[in-house]
C-alpha cells in the first residue's frame, strides 16, 4: 500500500478536515480570539490529524501488505483467508469475514460438482463393464452361427469395444483419484495383447507388425499401456498411404535411467504445422479433416495417461512417410526391490 | 473330452459360452444355483473352470479363494473389469489366467487348450501318422529323418493337429500366430502353409493338408 494511493484514498476527509478548519478559524476571529491561541489550535489539529492518519495508514498498510504478499506467493490463490490472521480494524474484519463465509459456500459449490463428476464417472465405469456384456455375447453368436458374416461382426464388434474403452479411460484419465498400479509389465505380453485386439483390422488392410527387443520389463499400469498402444495402433491403421503396404514397428530401447518404447508407422504423417498441437484436446488437424472422423480425442487421452503415469511421450512425424511415438519409462530400483 | 465348467450369471453368454465350448469338443457345463456356487463347482469335478467375477452372492475372486483352499483345478477368470487391480488380484487368489470381456472367441479356446496342456501331465511328443512331433526341438521325424519347422509352420502344425479332421479357418491359425507373438500377414500365412506341405511331403506325407476354398483347411 502506497502512501499516496492512502492520502488519495482519504481525500473526503481531508476537504472536511480543511472545511473545519476553516469553519474554526472563522468563528475563532469572529469571537477576536488572539492570534498566539488560534495558532496553537490549529497545530494542535495539526498534529492530530497526523498521528490520526499515521497509525490509521500503517494499521492497514501492515495488513494489506502482508495479504498482497501471500497473493502473489500462493499457487491456490482462493485459499488466501488460511493464511491471514484477523484483520484489528473493522472494515478489515468485516472484509475478512465476508472471505471466509464466501470461501465456505464456494467449497461446498465445488464439491458439489465433484459429487456429480465422480457420480457421473462412478456410473461410466458402470456402464462400460455392463455395456461389454451383450458385446461380448454378440461377439460369442457371431463366432458360433454366421460363418461369412461373422468376420465382419468381429470387426464392427472389436470398433465398438475400441469406442467404449476410449469413454472408460477418458472418465479414468480425467479423475484425481488413483486408480491405476505401477508394478513390472513385461512390454512383449502387452503389445501382443495390443496386437491381438487390433488384428481384424491389420489384416483387412494388410498390415504386418514388426517387433525388436520387447524383451523388457518397464514400470507401468499394464492395462493402461495396453490402451495407450492401443490408441496409437488404432491411428496408424487409419492413417495408412494407398499402394503401400502398412507396416508398424515397435521397438524399445534399454537405457541406463529409463526405457525407451518406439511406435513407427510408415503411414501418412502429420504435416508440421500441426504436429506441436496434436496431444491438444479435441485437436484433429489436416488428417482429421481429409480422413473420415475423427474425435482429437485419442491422442489427448493418450497423453493424459501418460502424464498421470509419469511417463514421457514425444511425437515426430514427416509427411507422407512416417510417425513415430516414443513413450519414455523410467526405472526406478526401488520399486524393483518390492 | 475335457470338461469345462462355467461360471457366468448373464445368461445369453453362458448359452453362447457352452455352445463353443461344446463345438470346439469340450464338454461343457454351467453353473445355475449361484446360492450354493462353492458347493456346486467343487461337485463338478470340472477340468478348467471359466468364472466371471461379478456374479451373485459370492464374488468371483472371493469364491476363487475358497475353491483354492480344496482343489488345485485351473480357473480362467473371464470378465468385463478391465482394471490392473483386478487381474493382480484375481493371479494372486490363484488364477491361471485372465481374460477380459469382450473376447475373441478363438483366442479363448487357445487359452483354455494352453491352460489344459499346462495342468495335464506334459505330453511332448505326440505323432502324426507315424511322425514324432517334438515341441521342445520344434521339428517332425518319420524315425530315420528329421525335418526343422521354423516356429511360424510349427504353431500351424500344432494347431491342425490339435483339431485333425475338422477345418480350420485361416482366421483361426493367424489368431494363432499372432497369439504366439508373430504378427505376419495374409501373404505369409499362404508361403507357410505351403512350406508346411512341402516338409510334410518331403517325409512321406502327401496332400496331408487339405484346401477346403473359402472355409480353410483340414489336416487329413
Amino acid at each position: 500500500m502506497k502512501l499516496w494511493d492512502y492520502l488519495k484514498d482519504r481525500l473526503w476527509f481531508f476537504l472536511i478536515a480543511a472545511i473545519s478548519l476553516g469553519l474554526m478559524l472563522l468563528f475563532l476571529t469572529a469571537f477576536r480570539v488572539s492570534g498566539q491561541l488560534t495558532a496553537t489550535i490549529c497545530v494542535i489539529f495539526g498534529l492530530f490529524l497526523i498521528a490520526e492518519e499515521t497509525a490509521g495508514f500503517f494499521r492497514k498498510k501492515r495488513f494489506y501488505d502482508d495479504m498482497q504478499g501471500k497473493l502473489d506467493g500462493l499457487d491456490k490463490k482462493y485459499l488466501i483467508h488460511e493464511m491471514l490472521k484477523r484483520p484489528d480494524f473493522l472494515d478489515g474484519q468485516i472484509m475478512y469475514d465476508g472471505f471466509c463465509i464466501a470461501n465456505k459456500s464456494m467449497c461446498e459449490n465445488v464439491s458439489a460438482y465433484k459429487r456429480t463428476a465422480d457420480d457421473f464417472r462412478e456410473f461410466i465405469e458402470m456402464w462400460v463393464h455392463e455395456i461389454k456384456l451383450p458385446v461380448a455375447s454378440l461377439q460369442l453368436m457371431a463366432h458360433n452361427h454366421c460363418d461369412e458374416l461373422g468376420e465382419k461382426f468381429q470387426e464392427q464388434l472389436s470398433r465398438i469395444d475400441g469406442y467404449t474403452d476410449q469413454v472408460l479411460y477418458y472418465a479414468r484419465s480425467e479423475n484425481a483419484e488413483k486408480d491405476y498400479i505401477i508394478k513390472e509389465t513385461a512390454l512383449k505380453r502387452t503389445v501382443a495383447n495390443v496386437a491381438m485386439k487390433n488384428r481384424e483390422t491389420a489384416q483387412l488392410c494388410g498390415a504386418s507388425i514388426e517387433t525388436e527387443g520387447l524383451g523388457l520389463s518397464v514400470m507401468t499400469d499394464g492395462k493402461w499401456l495396453e490402451f495407450i498402444l492401443g490408441q496409437l495402433m488404432a491411428n496408424s491403421l487409419k492413417y495408412t498411404v494407398e499402394g503401400r503396404e502398412p507396416v508398424i514397428r515397435i521397438s524399445a530401447e534399454d537405457l541406463p535411467d529409463r526405457v525407451l518404447l518406439r511406435f513407427r508407422d510408415n503411414g501418412t504423417g502429420i504435416c508440421e504445422a500441426d504436429l506441436p498441437r496434436i496431444f491438444d484436446k479435441s485437436f484433429t488437424g489436416e488428417n482429421g479433416r481429409t480422413y473420415a472422423k475423427s474425435t482429437g480425442m485419442g491422442l489427448y487421452i493418450v497423453k493424459n495417461l501418460c502424464d498421470r503415469l509419469g511417463h514421457s511421450i514425444t511425437a515426430a512425424s514427416e509427411k507422407d512417410k512416417y510417425t513415430e511415438f516414443t513413450i519414455s519409462f523410467a526405472k526406478n530400483q526401488f520399486y524393483k526391490m518390492i | 473330452m475335457s470338461k469345462i465348467y462355467i461360471v457366468e450369471d448373464d445368461r445369453s453368454i453362458r448359452e453362447e459360452l457352452a455352445e463353443l465350448l461344446r463345438n470346439s469338443g469340450y464338454e461343457a457345463e454351467c453353473l445355475t444355483d449361484f446360492a450354493n456356487s462353492r458347493a456346486e463347482v467343487l461337485g463338478a469335478n470340472a477340468d478348467l473352470i471359466l468364472m466371471d467375477i461379478n456374479i451373485p452372492n459370492l464374488n468371483g475372486e472371493q469364491l476363487l479363494k475358497e475353491i483354492r483352499k480344496e482343489t488345485d483345478t485351473p480357473v480362467i477368470m473371464v470378465t468385463s473389469r478391465t482394471s490392473e487391480t483386478d487381474e493382480v488380484l484375481s493371479m494372486s487368489y490363484g488364477a491361471d489366467d485372465y481374460i477380459t470381456k469382450p473376447y475373441n472367441p478363438t483366442i479363448l479356446l487357445l487359452r483354455i487348450s494352453a491352460v489344459l496342456k499346462r495342468s495335464a501331465a506334459a505330453v511332448s511328443v505326440q505323432t502324426y501318422n507315424g511322425l514324432q512331433v517334438n515341441d521342445a526341438k520344434g521339428s517332425l521325424s518319420d524315425g530315420s529323418r528329421e525335418m526343422t519347422l521354423t516356429k511360424n509352420e510349427m504353431i500351424i502344425f500344432r494347431f491342425m493337429l490339435d483339431r485333425k479332421g475338422s477345418i480350420v479357418t485361416r482366421d483361426e491359425l493367424m489368431t494363432a500366430l499372432w497369439d504366439n507373438d508373430e504378427f505376419v500377414n495374409d501373404n505369409a500365412l499362404t508361403v507357410n502353409i505351403s512350406r508346411l506341405r512341402s516338409k510334410l511331403a518331403e517325409l512321406g506325407c502327401e496332400d496331408a493338408i487339405e484346401t477346403r476354398k473359402k472355409q480353410g483347411y483340414i489336416l487329413r
